[in-house]
């Protein structure tokens, strides 16, 4: 029997929250996902009736990065998130609950709240030789996921891994690691990637999706277009320098001392999709490109895979050649020339000393 | 047809010359060997911008011209195609000429002793239209290549302004291609592709017209190809 959970509004009530700081954090939540003001009505009612959703959090092959971003987070706080938004019953880093203890957290949860959890997956899960490659409670972490994802109602894919493989992914990919939305596909699926992703994101999606009860607005690869819907190119304070043409050549000189854009040093601001340039890191204080080194493209796909990170465009898609795609199309053109040459060489010669062929 | 100041076909003529490249055809041609130039010029310019601008942005805006004039010259190449396109089906038959029908017998004969034509001087039949080498290269690096220069291009286009109409029209090429920057990797060496061709293509008129003494260059021009006894016409709906 499914079991109704206390609202926002009625666990921040037990902890003494009056009623002025709630409305105060209602108009800051809805700030902080993007809506006009119009919308604090719908937050506040959203928190003060809507159940609070249990969020299971599973930890597959990562490196934790997502959840020491999460805990960072300056609006809404990760506390008010954690304790307050969601009922976060069950995550291996942050729960007190050890051993055999969590795992019956965990399928507590499925039983007692059937298709009405929330999954979130930090990090992704090997598929080769039966997903030994991770293994967590003496199971393999492939089929928690999977037995985890039967009974929920959304997923969310936190960071890179689970968005997209990250580097555990990138070739050779020795465990067969496989983002979330190639293991599961028969469920609605939030990608949030980035190594790690904004920590006011990660915070704004599960706002979003517990104020509205529904999933935000995604884009073709499943990422929150309220986030994720502009590269950083476009939001870049550098981005003048780019049109005015002056680039930064080596990383000590005059341009790098000026600021100017990171273009030629491999930036990656031109092709990722991210809000670092508008909403920063580190309660706003700044990002890559603001402390003057290039975006290396973290929430892309295949960022490992795509050339040196302080190099642009490098690298062609060409398995067993390690070679920039100018350098292959100059020796091409040489091949060509010199085929061309050797051509016309021998038909000169022919025609010279041989019957004419068209009479041949 | 338009008379001419040349009555180079009398009646009963054995050889001659005859109207081949209507008007569409030879406008798309320069159409698109031009922009192609400049887009090549342009896009190695965004890639690896050479020349850095002096004193304060707000003087400059060198990045931003260059990048205008490749998308203008983008624009034109999409319409020029789209016309070729359109012409393909409407046009006379040496419109169609050459395009692999690659499950008839007749266009892999044709391809061989073209082939061999280059190969071995080996004069195979003459076709008044494209042969079939040269009408799977036209079809490959030009249309195929063209075409995926456009897709790719206007997809990394479309970026500036998500959900806008081109991003509903191309912004699904960049997912398929493996994200933004796989998309840059592949439209940047495509377009060496180009070179490859133009290199080709220059020196197979060349080659024709020095050896064979057709006038194969003129015909982009006028639109008139020589002509005598025995050349190949092209069928009614392909050749």
């Amino acid at each position: 029997m499914p079991v109704r959970s206390p609202s926002t509004y009625d666990i921040l009530r037990d902890h003494g929250v009056d009623r002025r700081t709630f409305l105060d954090y209602c108009v800051k939540l809805t700030a902080c996902m993007g809506l006009t003001a119009a919308a604090t009505p719908t937050v506040v009612k959203a928190l003060e009736t809507k159940p609070r959703i249990p969020v299971l959090w599973l930890h597959g092959l990562e490196c934790t990065c997502c959840s020491e971003s999460f805990i960072r987070s300056a609006h809404p706080i990760a506390q008010d998130i954690i304790l307050n938004m969601v009922s976060l019953d069950y995550d291996e880093t942050l729960q007190a609950a050890a051993g055999e203890q969590c795992e019956e957290i965990r399928r507590k949860v499925m039983k007692d709240y059937k298709g009405q959890y929330l999954l979130a997956v930090e990090g992704n899960a090997p598929t080769k030789d039966g997903g030994m490659y991770c293994t967590v409670g003496g199971n393999s972490f492939l089929n928690i996921l999977k037995e985890t994802a039967v009974d929920a109602k959304a997923i969310v894919a936190w960071g890179s891994c689970a968005s997209h493989g990250c580097v555990q992914n990138a070739k050779p990919n020795p465990t067969g690691a496989e983002p979330v939305k190639k293991i599961i596909t028969d469920k609605p699926i939030v990608n949030v990637p980035g190594c790690p992703p904004i920590a006011d994101v990660m915070t704004g999606v599960l706002a979003n999706i517990l104020t509205f009860d529904r999933l935000p607005e995604l884009d073709r690869v499943g990422r929150p277009t309220m986030f994720y819907g502009q590269r950083i190119h476009d939001k870049c304070y550098r981005r003048p320098f780019f049109d005015a043409g002056q680039f930064v050549e080596t990383w000590d000189d005059e341009g790098a001392r000026k600021g100017w854009c990171l273009y030629k040093m491999g930036c990656r601001g031109p092709s990722t999709y991210n809000s670092c340039a508008t909403m920063k890191w580190n309660d706003g204080v700044s990002f890559p490109i603001g402390s003057g080194h290039g975006c290396i493209g973290c929430s892309e796909a295949n960022f490992w895979d795509n050339g040196p990170l302080y190099e642009r465009l490098s690298g062609i898609p060409v398995p067993g050649i390690d070679s920039t795609p100018d350098a292959v199309g100059k020796t091409l053109a040489v091949i060509t020339g010199v085929g061309i040459t050797a051509h016309a060489a021998y038909q000169t010669i022919r025609t010279k000393h041989g019957p004419d062929p068209k009479n041949s | 047809m338009p008379t001419y100041a040349l009555k180079l076909t009398p009646r009963g003529a054995r050889f001659g010359h005859r109207p081949v490249w209507e008007i569409p055809v030879r406008l798309t041609h320069w159409v698109t060997a031009f922009a192609i130039t400049a887009l090549f010029g342009t896009g190695m310019f965004i890639s690896w911008p050479v020349v850095s601008s002096q004193g304060e942005p707000f003087q400059n805006f060198l990045m931003g011209r260059v990048r205008e004039v490749h998308f203008i010259c983008a624009y034109f190449l999409l319409f020029s195609f789209i016309l070729r396109g359109y012409w393909f089906f409407v046009g006379n038959k040496y419109s169609r000429s050459g395009v692999p029908l690659i499950w008839r017998k007749d266009w892999w004969r044709a391809l061989w002793h073209q082939v061999l034509e280059y190969v071995a001087t080996k004069r195979g039949p003459v076709t008044i239209g494209h042969n079939s080498l040269a009408g799977l290269s036209y079809f490959l690096f030009v249309g195929g290549l063209g075409f995926l220069m456009i897709g790719t291009g206007f997809a990394m286009y479309s970026e500036t302004n998500p959900g806008g109409f081109w991003d509903k029209l191309f912004g699904w090429v960049i997912p398929l291609f493996g994200g933004s920057y796989r998309t840059r990797l592949i439209h940047h060496t495509a377009a060496w592709g180009f070179v490859i061709f133009f290199l080709f293509h220059m020196y197979i008129i060349l080659f024709d017209s020095v050896r064979w003494h057709n006038g194969l260059i003129s015909s982009i021009f006028s639109g008139d190809k020589f002509w005598e006894d025995g050349d190949l016409d092209s069928d009614d709906w392909v050749s």
